[in-house]
Protein backbone atom coordinates (compact mmCIF):
# COMPACT_ATOMS: atom_id res chain seq x y z
CA UNK A 1 0.00 0.00 0.00
CA UNK A 2 1.00 3.51 -0.62
CA UNK A 3 1.96 5.98 1.61
CA UNK A 4 -1.09 8.01 2.76
CA UNK A 5 -0.98 11.18 0.98
CA UNK A 6 -2.54 12.83 3.81
CA UNK A 7 -0.49 11.10 6.98
CA UNK A 8 0.96 13.62 9.55
CA UNK A 9 -1.85 16.15 9.11
CA UNK A 10 -3.69 16.24 12.13
CA UNK A 11 -6.60 17.93 13.53
CA UNK A 12 -9.37 19.39 10.64
CA UNK A 13 -12.43 21.03 10.20
CA UNK A 14 -14.46 20.86 7.26
CA UNK A 15 -14.42 24.44 5.86
CA UNK A 16 -17.78 25.78 4.83
CA UNK A 17 -18.15 30.19 4.68
CA UNK A 18 -20.37 29.98 7.59
CA UNK A 19 -17.27 29.33 10.05
CA UNK A 20 -14.65 30.25 7.65
CA UNK A 21 -13.23 33.01 10.25
CA UNK A 22 -13.23 30.30 12.73
CA UNK A 23 -10.97 28.13 10.80
CA UNK A 24 -8.98 30.96 9.69
CA UNK A 25 -7.99 31.42 12.92
CA UNK A 26 -7.16 28.32 14.22
CA UNK A 27 -3.43 28.51 14.46
CA UNK A 28 -2.33 24.85 14.28
CA UNK A 29 -4.66 23.45 11.74
CA UNK A 30 -2.94 21.88 8.36
CA UNK A 31 -5.78 20.34 6.53
CA UNK A 32 -9.51 20.73 5.45
CA UNK A 33 -12.22 19.83 3.36
CA UNK A 34 -14.10 21.80 1.26
CA UNK A 35 -17.63 20.76 -0.56
CA UNK A 36 -16.42 20.05 -4.26
CA UNK A 37 -19.47 21.30 -5.54
CA UNK A 38 -19.76 24.28 -3.73
CA UNK A 39 -16.76 25.84 -5.80
CA UNK A 40 -17.50 27.56 -8.61
CA UNK A 41 -16.41 26.09 -12.17
CA UNK A 42 -13.99 28.76 -13.72
CA UNK A 43 -11.13 27.92 -10.88
CA UNK A 44 -11.36 30.44 -8.56
CA UNK A 45 -11.36 29.87 -5.05
CA UNK A 46 -13.30 32.06 -1.95
CA UNK A 47 -10.62 34.35 -0.69
CA UNK A 48 -10.96 32.44 2.96
CA UNK A 49 -9.88 29.52 1.16
CA UNK A 50 -7.14 30.62 -1.18
CA UNK A 51 -5.60 32.39 1.76
CA UNK A 52 -5.60 29.23 3.94
CA UNK A 53 -4.20 27.44 0.18
CA UNK A 54 -1.43 29.97 0.62
CA UNK A 55 -0.67 29.13 4.24
CA UNK A 56 0.24 25.38 2.86
CA UNK A 57 -3.09 24.32 4.51
CA UNK A 58 -4.13 21.19 2.35
CA UNK A 59 -7.30 21.58 1.13
CA UNK A 60 -9.36 18.37 0.30
CA UNK A 61 -12.78 18.77 -2.08
CA UNK A 62 -15.21 16.32 -0.81
CA UNK A 63 -17.68 15.36 -3.31
CA UNK A 64 -21.46 14.63 -2.66
CA UNK A 65 -23.08 14.83 -6.00
CA UNK A 66 -21.13 12.82 -8.25
CA UNK A 67 -23.65 9.44 -7.71
CA UNK A 68 -20.54 7.05 -7.52
CA UNK A 69 -23.12 4.22 -6.52
CA UNK A 70 -25.30 5.19 -9.30
CA UNK A 71 -26.67 2.46 -12.23
CA UNK A 72 -26.67 5.55 -14.46
CA UNK A 73 -23.43 6.28 -15.84
CA UNK A 74 -21.60 8.91 -14.01
CA UNK A 75 -22.55 13.15 -15.32
CA UNK A 76 -19.57 14.19 -17.49
CA UNK A 77 -20.38 17.77 -16.27
CA UNK A 78 -20.44 16.86 -12.35
CA UNK A 79 -16.86 14.91 -13.37
CA UNK A 80 -15.27 17.79 -14.92
CA UNK A 81 -16.07 20.00 -12.15
CA UNK A 82 -14.77 17.71 -9.59
CA UNK A 83 -11.68 17.11 -11.33
CA UNK A 84 -11.41 20.89 -11.73
CA UNK A 85 -12.07 21.50 -8.04
CA UNK A 86 -9.38 18.75 -7.03
CA UNK A 87 -6.92 20.55 -9.55
CA UNK A 88 -7.37 23.92 -8.50
CA UNK A 89 -6.94 23.14 -4.88
CA UNK A 90 -3.83 20.93 -5.85
CA UNK A 91 -5.05 18.52 -3.93
CA UNK A 92 -3.24 15.61 -2.60
CA UNK A 93 -6.39 12.80 -2.24
CA UNK A 94 -9.77 13.85 -3.48
CA UNK A 95 -13.14 12.27 -1.52
CA UNK A 96 -16.34 11.13 -2.40
CA UNK A 97 -19.17 8.89 -1.11
CA UNK A 98 -20.42 4.86 -1.11
CA UNK A 99 -23.81 6.21 -2.49
CA UNK A 100 -25.91 7.20 -4.87
CA UNK A 101 -28.37 10.75 -5.00
CA UNK A 102 -30.41 10.31 -8.31
CA UNK A 103 -32.22 7.87 -10.51
CA UNK A 104 -35.23 8.01 -13.00
CA UNK A 105 -34.44 11.75 -13.45
CA UNK A 106 -34.83 12.35 -9.73
CA UNK A 107 -32.82 14.12 -7.20
CA UNK A 108 -33.26 12.26 -3.64
CA UNK A 109 -30.97 15.49 -1.91
CA UNK A 110 -29.16 13.36 -0.28
CA UNK A 111 -26.53 10.27 -0.24
CA UNK A 112 -28.42 6.96 -0.30
CA UNK A 113 -26.97 3.78 0.82
CA UNK A 114 -26.50 1.14 -2.03
CA UNK A 115 -27.51 -2.82 -1.74
CA UNK A 116 -24.30 -4.67 -0.67
CA UNK A 117 -24.73 -6.89 -4.03
CA UNK A 118 -22.12 -7.72 -6.69
CA UNK A 119 -23.92 -5.51 -9.35
CA UNK A 120 -23.58 -2.80 -7.20
CA UNK A 121 -19.79 -3.69 -6.31
CA UNK A 122 -19.37 -3.79 -10.56
CA UNK A 123 -21.55 -0.17 -10.78
CA UNK A 124 -19.00 1.27 -8.21
CA UNK A 125 -16.27 -0.19 -9.88
CA UNK A 126 -17.48 1.28 -13.28
CA UNK A 127 -17.68 4.49 -12.20
CA UNK A 128 -14.72 4.85 -10.18
CA UNK A 129 -13.32 4.23 -12.82
CA UNK A 130 -14.44 7.10 -15.15
CA UNK A 131 -13.66 9.39 -12.24
CA UNK A 132 -10.68 7.75 -12.14
CA UNK A 133 -9.29 8.24 -15.46
CA UNK A 134 -9.85 11.98 -15.40
CA UNK A 135 -8.37 12.75 -11.74
CA UNK A 136 -4.43 13.01 -11.21
CA UNK A 137 -5.29 12.36 -6.96
CA UNK A 138 -5.90 9.40 -5.33
CA UNK A 139 -9.58 9.11 -4.24
CA UNK A 140 -10.59 8.23 -0.81
CA UNK A 141 -14.17 6.68 -0.24
CA UNK A 142 -16.24 7.52 2.46
CA UNK A 143 -19.29 4.90 3.53
CA UNK A 144 -22.31 6.77 4.36
CA UNK A 145 -24.75 6.42 7.41
CA UNK A 146 -27.97 5.13 6.23
CA UNK A 147 -31.52 5.08 7.81
CA UNK A 148 -31.80 1.76 6.13
CA UNK A 149 -30.90 -1.43 4.47
CA UNK A 150 -31.46 -2.73 1.03
CA UNK A 151 -33.09 -6.29 1.57
CA UNK A 152 -31.08 -8.84 -0.18
CA UNK A 153 -27.61 -7.77 0.82
CA UNK A 154 -25.58 -10.27 -0.39
CA UNK A 155 -22.54 -9.12 1.93
CA UNK A 156 -21.78 -7.50 5.17
CA UNK A 157 -20.76 -3.85 5.09
CA UNK A 158 -17.35 -5.06 5.78
CA UNK A 159 -17.02 -7.57 3.59
CA UNK A 160 -18.39 -4.94 0.60
CA UNK A 161 -16.41 -2.22 1.49
CA UNK A 162 -12.96 -4.28 1.51
CA UNK A 163 -14.22 -6.31 -1.88
CA UNK A 164 -14.66 -2.54 -2.85
CA UNK A 165 -11.06 -1.49 -2.22
CA UNK A 166 -9.54 -4.28 -3.45
CA UNK A 167 -11.39 -3.69 -6.88
CA UNK A 168 -10.77 0.13 -6.84
CA UNK A 169 -7.97 0.92 -5.46
CA UNK A 170 -9.23 3.87 -3.37
CA UNK A 171 -8.20 4.87 0.06
CA UNK A 172 -10.77 4.58 2.70
CA UNK A 173 -12.47 7.65 4.64
CA UNK A 174 -13.98 6.26 8.02
CA UNK A 175 -16.59 8.19 9.31
CA UNK A 176 -16.40 7.90 13.36
CA UNK A 177 -20.14 8.94 13.38
CA UNK A 178 -21.64 7.18 10.47
CA UNK A 179 -20.21 3.48 12.15
CA UNK A 180 -21.73 4.73 15.39
CA UNK A 181 -25.39 5.84 13.67
CA UNK A 182 -25.10 3.01 11.47
CA UNK A 183 -24.39 0.42 14.24
CA UNK A 184 -26.93 1.95 16.62
CA UNK A 185 -29.61 2.05 14.20
CA UNK A 186 -29.19 -1.44 13.57
CA UNK A 187 -29.07 -2.93 16.86
CA UNK A 188 -24.98 -3.72 16.24
CA UNK A 189 -21.74 -3.76 18.40
CA UNK A 190 -19.80 -0.68 16.29
CA UNK A 191 -16.63 -2.65 17.43
CA UNK A 192 -17.51 -5.54 14.89
CA UNK A 193 -17.71 -3.53 11.80
CA UNK A 194 -13.70 -1.47 13.49
CA UNK A 195 -12.37 -5.20 13.56
CA UNK A 196 -13.38 -6.24 9.89
CA UNK A 197 -11.86 -3.44 7.85
CA UNK A 198 -8.71 -3.18 6.84
CA UNK A 199 -7.49 0.21 8.94
CA UNK A 200 -4.40 0.56 7.13
CA UNK A 201 -5.87 1.91 4.05
CA UNK A 202 -7.87 4.80 6.11
CA UNK A 203 -6.73 7.90 4.06
CA UNK A 204 -8.42 10.22 6.81
CA UNK A 205 -11.24 9.82 9.31
CA UNK A 206 -14.32 11.98 9.89
CA UNK A 207 -16.51 12.66 13.01
CA UNK A 208 -19.69 14.59 13.71
CA UNK A 209 -22.74 14.96 15.56
CA UNK A 210 -25.96 14.23 14.93
CA UNK A 211 -29.75 14.25 16.49
CA UNK A 212 -31.90 11.23 17.59
CA UNK A 213 -35.22 11.48 16.45
CA UNK A 214 -38.13 8.70 17.28
CA UNK A 215 -35.58 6.08 18.28
CA UNK A 216 -33.32 6.62 14.78
CA UNK A 217 -30.04 8.76 15.22
CA UNK A 218 -29.83 10.89 12.55
CA UNK A 219 -26.06 11.86 11.25
CA UNK A 220 -27.07 15.19 10.86
CA UNK A 221 -23.88 17.48 10.99
CA UNK A 222 -26.00 20.09 12.70
CA UNK A 223 -25.06 19.24 16.66
CA UNK A 224 -22.18 18.94 18.63
CA UNK A 225 -20.02 15.37 18.63
CA UNK A 226 -22.16 13.51 21.01
CA UNK A 227 -20.23 11.13 23.74
CA UNK A 228 -20.87 7.88 22.37
CA UNK A 229 -18.87 8.90 19.15
CA UNK A 230 -15.87 10.23 21.04
CA UNK A 231 -16.04 7.35 22.99
CA UNK A 232 -15.80 5.14 19.83
CA UNK A 233 -12.81 7.50 18.47
CA UNK A 234 -10.80 6.80 21.76
CA UNK A 235 -11.17 3.02 21.13
CA UNK A 236 -10.21 3.61 17.03
CA UNK A 237 -7.12 6.12 18.07
CA UNK A 238 -5.81 2.88 20.52
CA UNK A 239 -6.36 0.73 17.25
CA UNK A 240 -4.38 2.92 15.21
CA UNK A 241 -1.97 3.88 17.48
CA UNK A 242 -1.42 -0.37 18.01
CA UNK A 243 -0.78 -0.40 14.35
CA UNK A 244 1.63 2.68 13.80
CA UNK A 245 -1.19 4.43 11.68
CA UNK A 246 -2.22 8.22 12.37
CA UNK A 247 -4.27 9.10 9.99
CA UNK A 248 -5.52 12.68 10.34
CA UNK A 249 -8.91 13.65 11.39
CA UNK A 250 -11.78 16.06 10.47
CA UNK A 251 -14.93 17.42 12.29
CA UNK A 252 -17.52 18.52 10.21
CA UNK A 253 -20.14 20.72 10.65
CA UNK A 254 -23.33 21.83 8.21
CA UNK A 255 -25.70 24.15 10.27
CA UNK A 256 -27.46 25.15 13.70
CA UNK A 257 -23.34 26.73 13.81
CA UNK A 258 -22.32 27.53 17.85
CA UNK A 259 -20.42 30.35 18.49
CA UNK A 260 -16.64 29.73 17.88
CA UNK A 261 -16.09 29.49 21.47
CA UNK A 262 -17.90 25.88 21.63
CA UNK A 263 -17.00 24.72 18.32
CA UNK A 264 -13.00 25.41 18.97
CA UNK A 265 -13.84 23.68 22.40
CA UNK A 266 -15.55 20.93 20.30
CA UNK A 267 -12.09 20.56 18.15
CA UNK A 268 -10.46 20.27 21.83
CA UNK A 269 -12.45 17.26 22.93
CA UNK A 270 -11.74 15.61 20.03
CA UNK A 271 -8.19 16.39 19.43
CA UNK A 272 -8.04 14.78 23.09
CA UNK A 273 -10.19 11.78 22.14
CA UNK A 274 -8.02 11.30 18.93
CA UNK A 275 -4.29 11.66 20.79
CA UNK A 276 -4.00 14.67 18.18
CA UNK A 277 -2.50 17.93 18.73
CA UNK A 278 -4.84 21.15 20.03
CA UNK A 279 -5.36 23.14 17.17
CA UNK A 280 -7.15 25.72 18.34
CA UNK A 281 -5.55 29.21 19.35
CA UNK A 282 -3.59 28.66 23.01
CA UNK A 283 -4.52 31.81 24.41
CA UNK A 284 -8.43 30.77 23.88
CA UNK A 285 -10.63 29.64 27.08
CA UNK A 286 -9.64 26.09 27.97
CA UNK A 287 -12.12 24.38 26.05
CA UNK A 288 -12.79 21.21 28.37
CA UNK A 289 -15.45 22.76 30.23
CA UNK A 290 -17.67 24.44 27.54
CA UNK A 291 -17.20 21.46 25.61
CA UNK A 292 -18.76 18.91 28.42
CA UNK A 293 -21.25 20.82 28.84
CA UNK A 294 -22.17 21.43 25.17
CA UNK A 295 -22.16 17.65 25.11
CA UNK A 296 -23.97 16.95 27.75
CA UNK A 297 -26.71 19.59 26.74
CA UNK A 298 -27.18 17.35 23.42
CA UNK A 299 -27.40 13.91 24.45
CA UNK B 1 -33.72 -11.31 -16.42
CA UNK B 2 -36.38 -11.34 -14.14
CA UNK B 3 -35.12 -9.56 -11.68
CA UNK B 4 -35.62 -5.39 -12.04
CA UNK B 5 -32.44 -3.85 -12.87
CA UNK B 6 -30.09 -1.83 -9.99
CA UNK B 7 -31.53 1.17 -11.82
CA UNK B 8 -34.98 0.72 -11.97
CA UNK B 9 -34.67 -0.50 -8.28
CA UNK B 10 -32.94 2.76 -7.48
CA UNK B 11 -34.78 5.18 -9.38
CA UNK B 12 -38.30 3.31 -7.52
CA UNK B 13 -36.50 3.82 -4.07
CA UNK B 14 -36.11 7.40 -4.65
CA UNK B 15 -39.28 7.66 -6.00
CA UNK B 16 -40.48 6.77 -3.01
CA UNK B 17 -38.57 9.26 -1.15
CA UNK B 18 -39.13 12.18 -2.59
CA UNK B 19 -42.06 11.58 -4.87
CA UNK B 20 -45.17 9.96 -2.96
CA UNK B 21 -44.62 6.69 -4.61
CA UNK B 22 -45.48 3.48 -2.50
CA UNK B 23 -42.07 1.98 -0.76
CA UNK B 24 -40.64 -0.84 -2.83
CA UNK B 25 -41.34 -4.26 -2.09
CA UNK B 26 -38.92 -5.64 0.52
CA UNK B 27 -37.74 -2.27 2.25
CA UNK B 28 -38.61 -1.86 5.97
CA UNK B 29 -41.53 0.50 5.67
CA UNK B 30 -40.99 2.47 8.60
CA UNK B 31 -37.61 3.32 8.36
CA UNK B 32 -38.32 4.24 4.67
CA UNK B 33 -40.49 6.57 6.07
CA UNK B 34 -38.03 7.70 8.69
CA UNK B 35 -35.29 8.70 5.69
CA UNK B 36 -38.52 10.33 3.35
CA UNK B 37 -38.97 12.70 6.48
CA UNK B 38 -35.95 13.37 7.16
CA UNK B 39 -34.88 14.49 3.63
CA UNK B 40 -37.77 16.88 3.53
CA UNK B 41 -36.16 18.60 6.78
CA UNK B 42 -33.25 18.80 5.43
CA UNK B 43 -34.87 20.60 2.57
CA UNK B 44 -36.40 22.87 4.57
CA UNK B 45 -33.36 23.98 6.33
CA UNK B 46 -31.72 24.16 2.52
CA UNK B 47 -34.52 26.37 1.70
CA UNK B 48 -34.46 28.40 4.60
CA UNK B 49 -31.53 29.68 3.97
CA UNK B 50 -32.24 30.44 0.54
CA UNK B 51 -34.76 32.45 1.39
CA UNK B 52 -34.13 34.20 4.69
CA UNK B 53 -37.36 36.17 4.74
CA UNK B 54 -40.04 33.56 3.36
CA UNK B 55 -38.84 31.21 6.27
CA UNK B 56 -38.46 34.02 8.87
CA UNK B 57 -41.53 35.41 8.23
CA UNK B 58 -43.48 31.87 8.31
CA UNK B 59 -41.49 32.08 12.03
CA UNK B 60 -42.43 29.32 13.99
CA UNK B 61 -44.93 27.33 11.25
CA UNK B 62 -41.94 27.41 8.69
CA UNK B 63 -41.13 23.85 9.68
CA UNK B 64 -44.23 22.31 9.20
CA UNK B 65 -45.37 24.26 6.61
CA UNK B 66 -42.63 23.67 4.48
CA UNK B 67 -42.75 20.25 5.18
CA UNK B 68 -46.14 19.63 4.26
CA UNK B 69 -45.50 21.42 1.11
CA UNK B 70 -42.62 19.31 0.21
CA UNK B 71 -44.48 15.64 0.67
CA UNK B 72 -44.51 14.30 -2.43
CA UNK B 73 -42.67 17.08 -4.44
CA UNK B 74 -39.42 16.37 -5.81
CA UNK B 75 -36.42 18.62 -4.73
CA UNK B 76 -35.65 21.34 -7.51
CA UNK B 77 -32.84 22.73 -5.76
CA UNK B 78 -33.56 24.89 -2.28
CA UNK B 79 -33.95 28.39 -4.62
CA UNK B 80 -36.89 26.73 -7.10
CA UNK B 81 -38.47 25.02 -4.09
CA UNK B 82 -38.70 28.24 -1.72
CA UNK B 83 -39.67 30.04 -5.24
CA UNK B 84 -42.44 27.55 -6.13
CA UNK B 85 -43.79 27.16 -2.51
CA UNK B 86 -43.48 31.61 -2.22
CA UNK B 87 -45.64 31.89 -5.29
CA UNK B 88 -48.19 29.33 -4.55
CA UNK B 89 -48.16 31.47 -0.55
CA UNK B 90 -48.87 34.86 -2.79
CA UNK B 91 -51.26 33.05 -4.95
CA UNK B 92 -53.43 32.08 -1.93
CA UNK B 93 -52.77 34.97 0.25
CA UNK B 94 -50.89 34.03 2.59
CA UNK B 95 -47.18 35.05 1.76
CA UNK B 96 -45.75 37.26 4.72
CA UNK B 97 -45.06 40.91 4.11
CA UNK B 98 -41.63 39.76 4.71
CA UNK B 99 -41.64 36.80 1.96
CA UNK B 100 -43.31 39.88 -0.22
CA UNK B 101 -40.29 41.90 -0.52
CA UNK B 102 -38.28 39.03 -0.92
CA UNK B 103 -40.35 37.19 -3.85
CA UNK B 104 -40.43 40.35 -5.91
CA UNK B 105 -36.61 40.80 -5.73
CA UNK B 106 -35.99 37.60 -7.14
CA UNK B 107 -38.88 38.19 -9.88
CA UNK B 108 -37.31 41.40 -11.24
CA UNK B 109 -33.85 39.75 -10.82
CA UNK B 110 -34.88 36.52 -13.05
CA UNK B 111 -37.05 35.07 -15.57
CA UNK B 112 -38.46 31.77 -13.85
CA UNK B 113 -41.10 30.05 -15.66
CA UNK B 114 -41.81 27.20 -12.73
CA UNK B 115 -40.25 24.16 -15.16
CA UNK B 116 -36.46 25.30 -15.75
CA UNK B 117 -33.62 26.65 -13.24
CA UNK B 118 -34.42 30.72 -13.61
CA UNK B 119 -32.38 32.99 -15.74
CA UNK B 120 -31.28 36.22 -15.09
CA UNK B 121 -32.78 39.26 -17.02
CA UNK B 122 -31.52 41.83 -18.54
CA UNK B 123 -33.82 44.78 -19.31
CA UNK B 124 -35.17 47.15 -16.66
CA UNK B 125 -37.78 45.32 -15.06
CA UNK B 126 -40.40 46.87 -11.96
CA UNK B 127 -42.86 45.09 -9.96
CA UNK B 128 -44.84 46.58 -7.28
CA UNK B 129 -45.42 45.36 -3.99
CA UNK B 130 -47.42 46.29 -1.16
CA UNK B 131 -46.23 49.93 0.00
CA UNK B 132 -43.39 49.93 -2.72
CA UNK B 133 -41.44 49.24 -5.67
CA UNK B 134 -39.07 46.62 -6.50
CA UNK B 135 -36.92 47.32 -9.63
CA UNK B 136 -33.97 45.15 -11.19
CA UNK B 137 -31.54 46.42 -14.02
CA UNK B 138 -28.70 44.58 -15.18
CA UNK B 139 -28.91 41.59 -12.07
CA UNK B 140 -29.30 44.18 -9.68
CA UNK B 141 -32.11 44.67 -7.98
CA UNK B 142 -33.61 47.86 -5.52
CA UNK B 143 -36.41 47.89 -3.46
CA UNK B 144 -37.96 50.81 -2.44
CA UNK B 145 -40.93 51.14 0.15
CA UNK B 146 -42.35 54.54 0.67
CA UNK B 147 -45.06 53.65 2.54
CA UNK B 148 -42.50 51.95 5.82
CA UNK B 149 -39.97 53.17 7.67
CA UNK B 150 -38.05 50.16 6.40
CA UNK B 151 -35.88 49.48 3.02
CA UNK B 152 -34.08 46.71 1.37
CA UNK B 153 -31.22 46.77 -1.31
CA UNK B 154 -29.98 43.65 -2.45
CA UNK B 155 -27.26 42.70 -4.67
CA UNK B 156 -27.08 39.41 -6.90
CA UNK B 157 -24.29 37.34 -5.57
CA UNK B 158 -24.07 33.95 -7.08
CA UNK B 159 -27.08 31.96 -6.46
CA UNK B 160 -28.50 33.67 -3.91
CA UNK B 161 -29.26 37.11 -2.82
CA UNK B 162 -27.68 39.38 -0.11
CA UNK B 163 -29.79 41.80 1.76
CA UNK B 164 -28.11 45.10 3.78
CA UNK B 165 -31.60 46.53 5.89
CA UNK B 166 -31.80 50.45 6.73
CA UNK B 167 -33.80 51.96 8.86
CA UNK B 168 -34.77 55.27 6.66
CA UNK B 169 -35.78 56.59 10.48
CA UNK B 170 -38.83 58.53 9.36
CA UNK B 171 -40.71 57.34 12.26
CA UNK B 172 -38.33 57.60 14.27
CA UNK B 173 -38.30 54.07 16.07
CA UNK B 174 -36.33 52.22 14.17
CA UNK B 175 -37.14 48.90 16.52
CA UNK B 176 -40.77 48.48 14.97
CA UNK B 177 -38.88 48.09 11.48
CA UNK B 178 -38.97 44.33 11.21
CA UNK B 179 -42.35 44.37 9.24
CA UNK B 180 -42.97 46.51 6.24
CA UNK B 181 -46.90 44.99 6.34
CA UNK B 182 -48.39 48.00 8.49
Amino acid sequence: MAVNPLAGLGLGVGWRPEIAGLVADLPGVRFTEVVAESLHREGELPTPLAVLRARGVTVVPHGTRLSLGGAEPLDPRRVRQFVSAAATLDAPLVSEHVAFVRAGGLEAGHLLPVPRSREALRVLARNVGTLRAELDAPLALEPIAALFDWPDDEFTEAEFLTELLERTGAWLLLDVANVYANARNRGADPADLLDRLPLEQVAYLHVAGGAEHDGLYHDTHTAPTPEPVLALLRQLSARFAAERLAPPMLLERDGGYPPAAQLRAELDAIASAAGLARITPPDAPPGGQVSNTTLAGSR
Amino acid sequence: MSKPTLAARQAALVAALVAGAPVPAGFDGRLVDAAEKSLRGKRAGEVAAAWPLLAAGLGDQWHDRFRRWARGRPPRGALRDGWDLARELAFVGELPALAQAELATREVAARYDGRRDPRPRRGLVARRVRGGVAVGFLGRVHLICWRENLRIDSADRGNGLTYAWRHRGRRGDPTVAESPDR
